[in-house]
């Protein structure tokens, strides 16, 4: 996972570069493996949630996401928190500095 | 008598059931929550099932941004733009074997836009349902034309 998060004017805006095949039930047959992708994404700034998606497997491979959120209170060099959680229950949590 | 490795056991699970709601966040995996709703094969039949019977309103406040022609099937990139006051959003499509796409839940301090890419084998439309906080359901579509189909085929 790769992430990148600026603060401007109170609005942070996030990309973020996730690895995973993101092979679904018909995909997964066909490459001879298990099924592999990412069902959820959160981001936390301060422990309060500012992103979450649920996903399925027709997301495109190694996905990447954008969004903006409000925060006026947020400051350079706060740390968010970006977690996956995938399909077999994996999960990995990085920590992103705001820039 | 209970003995005592059960009784410990009784505790751990306990603990393990009380500690876990307030390490989630209070964020809502929709595959969890709502695993019908992801097997659906059209998108009209996996709306109900996300989010009910409701009528659904026609609306150009939530805008989507995708290519009118994609020549790549495999990532065609989608962006979603709101300022109406949602609670959650979900993109389908009936191009793949299975309708529904993404399931965004709106944190209170967000703003709506976000960018995804997303995987389409042919020709489809796109559409966007949202929920209001109003509990009122919306939906804006868009047709994306695919010359070379992703998902592997």
């Amino acid at each position: 996972m790769r992430a990148k998060a600026k603060l401007k004017n109170g609005i942070v805006k996030v990309k973020a570069m996730f690895k995973s095949p993101m092979a679904g039930r018909e995909e997964a047959e066909k490459k001879k493996m298990k099924p592999d992708f990412i069902t959820q994404i959160v981001a936390t700034l301060n422990d309060v949630v500012v992103y979450e998606i649920s996903t399925g497997a027709f997301i495109s491979k190694n996905p990447l996401f954008k969004f903006k959120f409000n925060a006026p209170d947020a400051k350079k060099g706060d740390k968010m928190v970006i977690s996956q959680t995938d399909n077999n229950g994996k999960t990995k949590t990085k920590k992103v500095k705001i820039k | 008598m209970m003995d005592r490795r059960k009784f410990l056991g009784l505790g751990a699970v306990l603990f393990a059931s009380t500690i876990l709601p307030t390490t989630k966040l209070n964020a809502i995996n929709f595959s969890v929550e709502k695993p019908k709703a992801w097997d659906q094969e059209a998108s009209t039949s996996a709306i109900t099932e996300l989010y009910g019977n409701g009528a659904l309103i026609d609306t150009k406040d939530i805008s989507i941004k995708a290519p009118k022609l994609a020549e790549n099937g495999g990532s065609i990139p989608v962006k979603v733009k709101s300022k109406m006051d949602l609670e959650s959003i979900a993109i389908f499509q009936d191009a793949n074997p299975r309708s529904l796409v993404a399931v965004f839940t709106v944190p209170e301090n967000a703003i709506i836009e976000y960018d995804i890419r997303m995987k389409m084998r042919k020709t489809s439309v796109v559409t966007v349902v949202a929920k209001g906080k109003n509990g009122k359901l919306y939906r804006n579509t868009q047709n994306v034309e695919v010359s070379i189909g992703g998902c592997g085929g």
